[in-house]
């Protein structure tokens, strides 16, 4: 791997991280502002295919499907004093690996693929959920700084085993 | 004070002596609904019998196989069966099991097959449920093998206005008796035009209790302005109580919706009028032209919704399916549908998917802090505590108020969606059921 590589993978590990640890901790605001305005963020729903049929996701539904201003209408709701979902707030752990960047265009756009794990548990709650799945991010260089502009989250279940998707992937 | 019976174990009683206690202690025409119900599992165990074995339960909707030979695997009651749309073009529906020796015939969620073959020893199927292929059958069973006698086993299969219901009970009451004076409203929400679901259905686990949810689509549009707070602070819709204005209905077998009207603007899109005319009676599309939404319960465990807010500035319109499986007391999955008028422009489609995705599906930001509460309630409900103190809920609203008798469309009419009628009369179809 060439030197420049290395870096780039450890450039999208540090974002990837700092992203985590924003929304682990509630930062809504702060989370938001790593969002290009271009921002297409996606969820498709999984399918049990025949055989090794792929993709094994639909290209007609998602769990999320938002661009700047519907995220921006989520995060808002998020700091009403109604957000039931998630007030108080799950705890949340996201962990992140296998990042992988498969384009990198210096100061300018990155394709980058990686892993999540996201431990949730609620309130007095001894259960937790766990989502897994992939992400396949994309981001532009704006201003000195990678926003993220696409987001395609494929979870690696088909039912869903957490109450709710009031947390993002 | 409140009446402690520790003595009353269900867990010890026989089917009868069970429904006895119920029939004792569920008493919806006093607005009296104990919590043990939602939590206890002999309850549930009767539920299972007496209701999901015997009543018809939502499969799907005609346009998810629209071609011959489409198939889907859905659960019926808990057990999985394949809908299948013959080379006749007919629908049917069998036990997802081989008659051999019990192999799970299909996996697929769906798919185009015109015949199944088991991965355990190679029997194969037609999607009429003949067994048509065994191999070696000559030798091995020297020609002996009955194979008439080996078809999958039916499941009992009905329609209405694209709404594929089946159940378990060979003898039910007829589909369209069943619905009722229902199918009036039902019409607007699923027959108006043409509808096809766009995509899979989308499934998650909630640790809820499932009738909470029919129970909270049938009659409850008081929690609409605090559970659902934040969307007024956001302006989707008007104002916090909104919710009140309008309509509640309920028939008999325990159906019932709301109906959140006037609404100002036309929730539909336009060009579709004529259908709309078409497929409608003209006080249906009177209705229909005037609401801002219809959310019900088919009973036991089928809801619906008509959903009109504002997003990013512009009125939009969603229509969509749920259904509350039980998969234990305290858990259920939940199947939303996202229905489109077949008709409507690619603008319409995307606007009206958009806004189901955030309102209603498991990122909805409406149904998140409806399962949030539900979780709750089911906790609360759970143990021996509840019925050992006999913890009853107050399902007492509106019981002052009379029905209306001049509403343009048939049922038990109520001026204002406020009210737990529709829960009284859902409870005590249940009542009927778990009596039978
Ligand atoms: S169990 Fe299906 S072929 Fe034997
Ligand atoms: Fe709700």
């Amino acid at each position: 791997m060439s030197i420049e590589k290395v870096l780039a993978k450890h450039e999208f590990e540090q974002w990837l991280y700092d992203e985590a640890k924003l929304i682990d901790e509630i930062d809504f605001d702060g989370w938001f502002n790593l969002m290009h305005t271009d921002l297409k963020y996606e969820m498709p729903v999984r399918v049990n295919k025949e055989g090794m049929e792929r993709p094994d996701y639909s290209k007609e539904m998602f769990a999320f499907q938002d661009d700047i201003e519907t995220m921006k209408m989520r995060v808002d709701r998020l700091k009403t004093d109604y957000a039931w979902a998630e007030m108080p707030p799950s705890r949340t752990r996201r962990f992140v690996s296998n990042v992988r960047v498969l384009e990198y265009v210096e100061n300018e756009k990155a394709v980058v693929h990686s892993y999540l794990l996201i431990y949730r548990s609620r309130s007095t709650d001894i259960h937790h959920d766990l989502i897994s799945g992939e992400r396949q991010d994309e981001f532009t260089y704006v201003e000195g700084e990678w926003k993220l502009s696409k987001r395609f989250f494929i979870v690696d279940q088909t039912t869903l085993n957490t109450r709710n998707l009031a947390i993002f992937v | 004070m409140i009446e402690t019976k520790t003595n009353v174990h269900l867990d010890e009683m026989s089917r009868e002596e069970v429904a006895n206690y119920l029939s004792e202690t569920v008493r919806p025409e006093d607005g009296v609904i104990p919590a043990y119900i939602m939590g206890d599992e002999n309850v549930n165990k009767l539920e299972h019998e007496k209701i999901f074995m015997k009543t018809w339960l939502l499969l799907g909707h005609e346009s998810e196989l629209p071609n011959k030979g489409d198939f889907i695997t859905r659960d019926l009651a808990g057990y999985s069966v394949i809908v299948s749309r013959g080379q006749d073009g007919s629908l049917r529906a069998f036990y997802n099991m081989c008659t051999h020796r019990g192999m799970k015939l299909c996996r697929a969620d769906k798919g185009n097959k015109g015949q199944f073959t088991c991965p355990y020893h190679g029997f194969t199927y037609k999607n009429s449920g003949e067994l048509i292929g065994v191999p070696l059958q000559k030798d091995i069973y020297g020609g002996q093998l009955d194979m008439e006698k080996m078809s999958l086993h039916n499941v009992t299969l009905d329609t209405y206005k694209g709404l594929i219901f089946g159940t378990w009970n060979e003898n039910p009451e007829p589909l369209l008796e069943f619905l009722g004076d229902f199918k009036w409203y039902l019409d607007i929400v699923v027959g108006r035009t043409e509808m096809e679901v766009i995509g899979p259905p989308q499934k998650f686990i909630v640790h809820s209790q499932w009738k909470i949810g029919s129970d909270n689509f049938v009659s409850d549009s008081y929690h609409t302005m605090v559970t659902h707070g934040s969307i007024a602070k956001l302006g989707m819709v008007p104002n916090a109580a909104y919710s009140k204005k309008g309509y509640q209905v309920h028939v008999k077998n325990g159906h019932g919706c709301n109906i959140g009207m006037p609404n100002p603007d036309f929730a539909f899109p336009e060009e579709l009028i004529p259908e709309y005319k078409e497929n409608l009676s003209s006080d249906q599309f009177e209705l229909m032209s005037n609401v801002k939404n219809m959310i019900g319960t088919v009973f036991p465990n089928l809801s619906f919704l008509v959903s009109h807010t504002k997003v990013k500035g512009k009125l939009i319109s969603n229509t969509t399916l749920r259904l509350w499986k039980p998969i234990a007391p305290d858990k259920m999955e939940v199947m939303t549908w996202f229905l489109v008028d077949k008709n409507a422009s690619e603008d319409w489609k995307y606007r009206s998917r958009e806004s189901y995705i955030l309102t209603f599906s498991p990122s909805g930001i409406f149904e998140q802090d409806d399962t949030e509460v539900f979780t709750d309630i089911t906790q609360a409900a759970a143990g021996t505590l509840p019925i050992v103190k006999n913890f009853n809920y107050n399902y007492t609203m509106g019981m002052h108020r009379e029905p209306v008798k001049d509403f343009i469309g048939p049922g038990v009419v109520y001026p204002d969606k406020f009210t737990e009628a529709g829960s009284r009369n859902f409870y005590s179809y249940w009542l009927d059921m778990m009596k039978a």
